[in-house]
């Protein structure tokens, strides 16, 4: 198992669990204290869910609406049915507007069709402007969490790969690193042709396309360069122009609990004067890639409106002992480990529906209520009737239900087998929970043996 | 034609799997959808109230901001940002007013004009001097409209940035201020505060790619 065996590698990993203990709580903390600055934010909550389960219902209708006002105002919308479709267009509009460097602002749909190495394929090299992602990709490596997807690299680490790739002596002060990165990347940003960004959300009504950031890298990408090539996951559409409100106020608050993150972009089509700011082309690139198939069901539909503020990773206890890499796919956490399975096939992320105590806190801080426990028991369900493999784990585990079962339906079976393992005092290997814990001992006489000798009859001091 | 077929059947795969489910009784109704109540966009309280609240957010969000009666002394006070900050080279928008107090400004600072200047000369700027068409107060952030100026690089690029606002353009809430916005622009921009990032170890960092500085002229007056 890849997981398993992921995960134990990150729990061995000190430094990193040291790291994702610090990160998480702090955003725990500034999101508990941001959303007290919302009057009604259980109501926020409902509203953004309310819009979303709309959209989703009439996605199709919502969709065409989008793609016809994006157009009407000057943009190009390509539709993609998976990644390899979308590599394609985003690819081969980089060749035709003949970029070698194209410059990329954070986008999670990006990583998910693997567009760095298509593009890489093309001849065509890639440049992450967001810090963190930077770094990551400097490093060679992949994020770890959706909004610092560094977490899991300390200030030593990045300021020795800065001057192995970048040339600076080295420095552990935090702003001479970021001072670094600013200046190597403003010279990608002076030469690029083209920049791809990722969309935050999409309005029907107008066309117009919201991105969210803090840095202003994604500013840079979508107003320096020629073309502007946005890639967007069919779920990030939404109807009105004035439901941007609501979703303003959940968005930044959940993922780093900023009241508003510094910059909003609102871009709708391209210049209409030759001599305004900004690029010629904007392309819109719509993904499906398994997200269609994600309507089919009430349950599973859940997970298309999430708005990706990672909140659910910092609140769930798995996550942040063994971090994002774990999992395995480019959606970790929680919400990851009900995403994965459906987009990317059931065969390969079987053991993530698992990777979750089902306590429930990501169901409670996700601003738009999506039942994350509900799906991850769903595909679960689906794991068995699927039978698909994930290990003996679950042939003994099946084996256990089958014995559970047959003794609680029993009821002398169950006295005698409870008198049998009392008299006996052995208990089964509990897997993982008797590894790491110890088992109470038993107690010398069941709650039934006391109960028929005479516990009924006493009575308590109200009667 | 390629495309055309992926649009169809990305269309024809929702329109599919949205009919094997039953659809939802609970989606709410176009009126009480948005249910925020109804705002005036006089707000919570006055004009006054607003500004104080619209100052106290901005230096919550880390921008400077200095109140100003007449376009001499914004003239003043941007002379006095700009020599504090030891910035040279200074680039205006197009907008009238903006143009109005450059030219005001001493003439020991080297000023030009965004429309004469290369990719790299834009990035060798200390300062970029725009107007904002809106302040939000309860988050203490500037719009810019496209439509209404050359401004979206000069807010952006170089270090400082020094915002033009109307006391009158100051809207309560998000909410009120999309509802003043026109897509008429193709671009509008939101910023709240200086460049961020706690990217390396959360440690807060201002001023990555966008302005470290950014500072307030709010204009009173008519």
């Amino acid at each position: 198992m890849t997981f398993e065996r992921d995960a134990r590698t990150a729990l061995a990993d000190g430094q990193l669990r040291g790291a994702l203990r610090q990160a998480t709580t702090l955003f725990g903390e500034r999101r508990r204290a941001a959303l007290a600055t919302v009057p009604d934010w259980e109501g926020a909550r409902d509203r953004a869910r309310a819009i979303k389960d709309e959209t989703l219902e009439h996605l199709d209708r919502y969709l065409e609406e989008f793609a016809a006002n994006a157009e009407r105002a000057g943009a190009c919308v390509h539709w993609a049915r998976d990644a390899a479709a979308a590599c394609d267009i985003i690819g081969g509009i980089a060749e035709r507007r003949g970029a070698r460097t194209v410059v990329k602002s954070k986008s999670m749909a990006s990583e998910e069709i693997h567009l760095n190495a298509a593009l890489a394929r093309r001849g065509i090299e890639a440049v992450e402007t967001d810090l963190g992602e930077y770094i990551v990709q400097l490093a060679g490596e992949t994020p770890s969490h959706i909004v610092v997807p560094a977490i899991h690299k300390t200030k030593a680490q990045i300021a020795a790969l800065f001057a192995d790739k970048l040339g600076i002596a080295p420095s552990d002060d935090v702003a001479t690193l970021a001072a670094a990165a600013r200046d190597a990347l403003r010279r990608r940003f002076a030469e690029a042709d083209l920049g791809i960004s990722g969309v935050n959300f999409a309005v029907a009504e107008t066309g117009t396309i919201l991105i969210l950031e803090n840095e202003g890298n994604a500013r840079m990408t979508t107003s320096l360069p020629h073309t502007h090539v946005a890639l967007m996951g069919i779920e990030k559409v939404i109807p009105r122009f004035a439901d941007l409100d609501v979703f303003l106020q959940l968005l930044p608050r959940s993922g780093t609990g900023q009241v508003l993150t510094a910059y909003q972009s609102l871009i709708t089509g391209t210049k209409r004067r030759a001599e305004d700011e900004g690029p010629e082309e904007l392309h819109i690139v719509l993904l499906d890639n398994g997200r269609s198939r994600m309507l089919a069901s009430r349950v599973t539909r859940q997970a298309l409106a999430c708005i990706r503020c990672g909140a659910c990773l910092n609140a769930c206890p798995v996550y942040r002992q063994i971090g994002g890499h774990a999992y395995g796919s480019v959606y970790p956490g929680p919400i990851g480990a009900v995403l994965s399975p459906q987009l990317f096939g059931l065969a390969r992320s079987a053991a993530l529906p698992y990777a979750s105590s089902l306590c429930g806190a990501c169901r409670d801080v996700c601003p738009v209520k999506i039942d994350i426990p509900a799906l991850l028991l769903h595909l679960r369900a689906q794991v068995v009737a699927e039978g698909v493999a994930v290990g003996k784990g679950h042939l003994r585990e099946r084996l256990a239900f089958w014995i559970y079962a047959t003794v609680m339906v029993r009821p002398r079976l169950f006295a005698w087998l409870m008198r049998a393992v009392r008299s006996l005092r052995i208990m089964p290997p509990l897997g993982a929970w008797t590894k790491w814990r110890d088992l109470r001992p038993l107690a010398p006489r069941s709650f039934r043996e006391q109960w028929r000798a005479g516990l009924g009859d006493q009575r308590g001091p109200d009667a | 034609m390629r495309s055309g077929d992926a649009r169809r059947e990305i269309l024809h795969a929702i329109r599919t799997n949205l009919e094997s489910s039953p659809p939802v009784q609970s989606s709410p109704s176009p009126e009480r959808r948005g249910g925020q109540g109804v705002r005036t966009p006089e707000g919570r309280g006055g004009q006054e109230v607003r500004i104080k609240h619209f100052t106290e957010q901005l230096a919550a969000v880390g921008a400077q901001c200095t109140t100003v009666r007449s376009e001499t002394e914004a003239a003043a006070a941007l002379a006095r940002i700009l020599a504090d900050a030891g910035a040279r080279r200074v680039v205006g928008s197009d907008a009238p007013l903006v143009q109005r107090i450059l030219a005001a400004v001493g003439n020991d600072i080297v000023i030009d004009r965004l429309e004469r200047l290369s990719r790299d000369e834009l990035f060798a700027c200390d300062a970029g001097v725009t107007t904002a068409q809106w302040g939000i107060a309860d988050t203490g952030t500037l719009v810019l409209e496209s439509a209404r100026e050359r401004s979206r690089l000069l807010s952006l690029v170089p270090p400082i940035h020094v915002a033009v606002l109307s006391v009158r353009c100051i809207c309560e809430s998000l909410g009120d201020a999309l509802a003043r916005l026109s897509v008429a622009s193709h671009a509008i921009t939101f910023i709240t505060g200086p460049s961020r990032t706690s990217d390396i170890e959360l440690t807060l960092v201002v001023g990555v790619h966008g302005p470290q500085t950014v500072h307030v002229l709010l204009m009173e007056g008519p």
